[in-house]
């Protein structure tokens, strides 16, 4: 049971955020990849907020975002991409695939844990 | 009468006309149809019955003949059978004829049938009778004789019954005929009225709709095309249109109002951009800067066109912004963009607040960047706002204002101490810096003793400052002391380099000849302590000081007016320290004054002062005192006269000695002069003929002739007196005030050209940097210049404090 999922391949940058959203009372599970991340959404149906890298083996962001929409048919689950930088195809791909917002790294808990919480409310 | 009321009347008027049309057909129709009963199942079948009713009498005849002409009793009985069964049918033709009858000529017909039938049938019946009886021959007779006649009587009448049948049936057709043709008429002339009455009415109301309608489709037409919201549209009628137009009229007015209100919003937005000191841009999609931005945007960045320009190329370029940061501000600014506000929460941390920025005009500036998103009704970005202020000045201002702070508030931890404390604490520590400079210089590594002397020196130093409150160099004195004293411990962390300690034992010594030099220049406090006139310096009260301090810590440091404000209250204070007034500095000089007077046998001269609040830097003060020692002891023994002169020439006894100050080109200008007989122009002359500085035949003016007493050697007095010609001449006068880059010039203020005697003044000019203004300083606490005076006091050196 998890109200966040944190999908990223870089372990260092998933126990950051992790550990950041847990210290803020958030129930939070991870995924290394996107084919992860589809496979711990599938399993666990209390998850309202994905955060999750862009760039990632195996399956990126964006085409799990794409999936969870299409495949999984679930266009409840809010996703938020963690980026470096942006190009107008992926805001257009992102907005496609509903992604609610882009943070640039680094991550920085204090500023968007009030957002952050309420999108995994 | 309202649209609807009339197209309502119109459908009630139709439906009424149908109706009547209608009602009028069914009546016609009911009518008709009763009177083509009449004929069908009347009038037709009568006229036939009344054509059967001859065949019927035939056929009685023909009976009748029978029986006359039967001669076998059989046929006879069968005959006479037959005849009364024809004879009953004819009556009953007869009687339904009766009943049928429609009019008089028919009903006296059918009398006139029924009269002769009756004979008829009395002969028949008479006929046959007799034949029954056999009586043949009368049968025969009677038959031919009575019936026959009767029979061709009958058959005529009925004749003429059958005519009038046929006749009346040929009526009624007829009248059923132009019956029909008239309802068919009238439904038709009906019609034609109800239509054409209708099509009035509708062409009518038609009009009326569509006129007005057309009238307000070109009328609106015209004011969208041309935007000219001060049209309005013409009303004719109140019905629904008048209504509607009533109604777009004042949507028309609403709007003028909106658009003016609009176009006033965009001017004031406009003037706003154009005119605020302020760098006010939007970002759109790609970075790229909204074509709508204040023109002092320009100032600052210092090129024009900016429109449409990425922002990291305007505002970032050459700034001191790593490339990572940049990347991350581009990114954030593409990941709000065209996305939900939120957005800008999650990534405004990025966005930073202030750089420094190469210019194209070589200056570096520092810019406060201010970021803000500016949303729609979705709450999704369409622009981020950026707010750019220079804050180059502010920055400098606030460091400077740092340097006051700490300038006043080593002031006042000097002011506490008395001078002659203070003097004893630097002499003392400056001792102590230079031991331990040589215990330094002379151990290149690790020594026990010199540790300790070095520790115990700076540790007294340290003690004493501390005691006399001198915070700022106690803090750098205690570094010192706290690596001599890490250097004690038997494994001390750090090395013993003689470098560094020189650089820490510097350190100390600056700190310490700064607040002996503060002492010395800026409160005068050189030496020991003054005697005599210590009591005269000018100084601003401790309490002046700090209250200086607190507005400077309160000072809001993003404010460049109050930044500024403050900035020139501390300055006034700071300018103020060490000056002193003229009268104070010629104190000694004017105190020596009467003495002199009762030994040149001369009244002690009145000395009026206008100083108009100009004060001196005490630096100079020794200059003035020398400079003016001479000058006024010059006018005491050669210009003012004896008072036995003096009251022949209906002047007072005493003389009077009149100094002002004021300052003009930069100059600080301080004029003397006096009531005396005027600079003997005459004798100068002579003099300098007689010391061969001119000779005889040179052609002077006054004014040169006036300066020849500033000539190395000359000297007017006649023998070197205890009073002016000490040795010192004017020329050496004239050369300690050119050596502060000043200048003594005399300037001659009567009209008498030529004369041997001439009224004058000495100016002594110095740089205006030697004196401060008391009425120029705007001091903030005090609003009046007395207020400002009343602050300044003069002030003996503040005990020490604790």
């Amino acid at each position: 049971m998890a109200q966040i999922l944190v999908v990223d391949d870089s372990g260092t940058v998933r126990d950051e955020v992790c550990n950041f959203l847990r210290a803020n009372g958030l129930a939070v599970a991870s995924a290394m990849d996107g084919k992860d991340g589809l496979v711990k959404l599938k399993a666990d149906s209390s998850i309202k907020l994905i955060i999750s890298d862009v760039n990632m083996p195996n399956m990126d962001g964006l085409t799990m975002a794409e999936k969870i929409r299409t495949e999984l048919n679930n266009s409840a689950v809010n996703i938020i991409m963690l980026t470096t930088e942006n190009s107008p195809s992926m805001k257009e791909r992102g907005k496609a695939a509903g992604i609610k917002g882009w943070i640039v790294k680094p991550f920085n808990g204090p500023a968007v844990i009030s957002s952050i919480k309420k999108l995994s409310g | 009468m309202s649209i609807r009321y009339r197209i309502t009347l119109l459908i009630a008027l139709s439906f009424a006309a149908i109706f009547a049309i209608g009602a009028y057909a069914i009546f016609q129709a009911k009518s008709n149809a009763t009177q083509v009963k009449n004929v069908t199942e009347k009038v037709v079948p009568s006229a036939l019955a009344a054509s059967d009713l001859v065949s019927q009498l035939k056929d009685v005849q023909l009976e009748a003949t029978a029986l006359v002409t039967a001669t076998d009793k059989n046929i006879i009985d069968q005959v006479n059978e037959n005849l009364t069964a024809k004879k009953a049918k004819l009556q009953e033709g007869i009687e339904l004829q009766a009943r049928q009858a429609t009019n008089k000529a028919q009903q006296g017909l059918i009398r006139q049938i029924k009269e002769n039938i009756n004979n008829y049938f009395n002969a028949v019946d008479d006929t046959a009778k007799y034949k029954l009886a056999g009586q043949n021959e009368l049968a025969n007779a009677n038959f031919y004789a009575n019936a026959t006649e009767f029979q061709r009587e009958l058959g005529q009448i009925i004749e003429t019954l059958r005519v009038e049948k046929i006749r009346t049936k040929d009526q009624a057709i007829s009248a059923l005929n132009q019956n029909l043709s008239q309802t068919a008429t009238g439904i038709s002339v009906v019609s034609i009225i109800t239509i054409l009455m209708l099509s009035v009415f509708g062409i009518i109301l038609y009009r009326r709709i569509i006129t007005p309608l057309r009238q307000m489709q070109t009328m609106m037409s015209e004011i969208a095309t041309s935007q000219d919201f001060t049209r309005q549209v013409p009303v004719e009628r109140m019905d629904e249109i008048g209504h509607s137009i009533v109604a777009f009229n004042m949507m028309i007015v609403k709007i003028q109002e909106r658009s003016a209100e609009l176009k006033q919003k965009t001017t004031d937005i406009l003037a706003m951009l154009q005119n605020i000191p302020q760098g006010i841009l939007t970002i759109i999609e790609d970075n790229k800067i909204h074509p709508e931005y204040s023109t002092y945007l320009e100032t600052i960045f210092e090129t024009r066109n900016m429109a449409g320009r990425d922002i990291m190329d305007l505002v970032f370029s050459n700034t001191n912004i790593g490339a990572d940061a940049l990347s991350q501000i581009e990114a954030v600014m593409g990941a709000c963009i065209a996305e939900d506000v939120m957005n800008f929460e999650f990534n405004q941390h990025l966005l930073i607040g202030e750089i420094e920025k190469k210019m194209p005009g070589g200056q570096t500036k520092i810019l406060d960047l201010s970021w803000s998103p500016i949303a729609d009704d979705t709450n999704t970005i369409v622009r981020i706002m950026l707010c750019i202020r220079d804050v180059t000045e502010l920055r400098k201002l606030a460091i400077e204002a740092s340097k006051q702070k700490r300038e006043l508030e080593i002031i006042g931890e000097i002011l506490s101490v008395t001078q002659e404390k203070f003097h004893e604490f630097i002499a003392g520590s400056i001792r102590f810096i230079d031991e331990n400079e040589l215990l330094i210089r002379e151990n290149p590594g690790h020594n026990a003793d010199a540790i300790a002397y070095l520790f115990r020196n700076m540790h007294t130093i340290k003690g004493n400052a501390r005691t006399y409150g001198l915070n700022h160099l106690t803090n750098i004195v205690h570094e010192a002391e706290q690596s001599y004293a890490e250097l004690l411990k038997p494994r001390p962390a750090i090395a013993w380099d003689q470098a560094t300690m020189m650089e820490n034992l510097l350190a100390v010594k600056e700190s310490v000849e700064h607040y002996a030099r503060i002492n010395e220049l800026s409160l005068g406090r050189k030496g020991p302590g003054r005697r005599g006139n210590i009591d005269h310096y000018m100084m601003v009260e401790k309490r002046q000081i700090r209250e200086t301090l607190q507005r400077l810590e309160k000072v809001n440091t993003s404010n460049l007016h109050e930044l500024l404000a403050a900035h020139s209250s501390v300055q006034g204070t700071l300018r103020l320290l060490g000056t002193e007034r003229i009268a104070e500095i010629l104190d000694g000089v004017f105190a020596s004054l009467p003495a002199l007077a009762t030994e040149l046998g001369k009244e002690p001269p009145i000395i009026d002062i206008q100083d108009n609040g100009y004060v001196i830097h005490n630096h100079i003060a020794g200059l003035l005192k020398n400079v003016f020692m001479h000058l006024l002891r010059n006018s005491l023994d050669h210009g003012l006269e004896s008072p036995g002169e003096r009251l022949q020439q209906n002047k007072p006894a005493a003389g009077k000695i009149k100094l002002q100050m004021a300052a003009q080109d930069g100059m600080l200008q301080i004029r003397l002069g006096d009531d005396g007989r005027g600079l003997a122009l005459a004798r100068i002359r002579k003099i300098a003929i007689e010391k061969n500085m001119i000779s005889s035949d040179t052609l002077l003016d006054d004014e040169e002739t006036a300066n020849l007493i500033f000539l190395p050697g000359f000297s007017t007095a006649d023998k070197v007196t205890e009073v002016s010609g000490r040795g010192v001449g004017m020329d050496a006068v004239q050369n300690f005030v050119k050596r502060e880059n000043g200048m003594i010039k005399i300037h001659f203020y009567d009209d008498k050209t030529g004369a041997n005697f001439r009224q004058f003044e000495f100016i002594v000019s110095l740089p205006q940097i030697f004196s401060e203004n008391v009425k120029g300083i705007d001091f903030h606490t005090q609003t009046t210049i007395d207020g400002i005076l009343a602050e300044l006091k003069f002030t003996e050196a503040l005990p020490v404090a604790g």
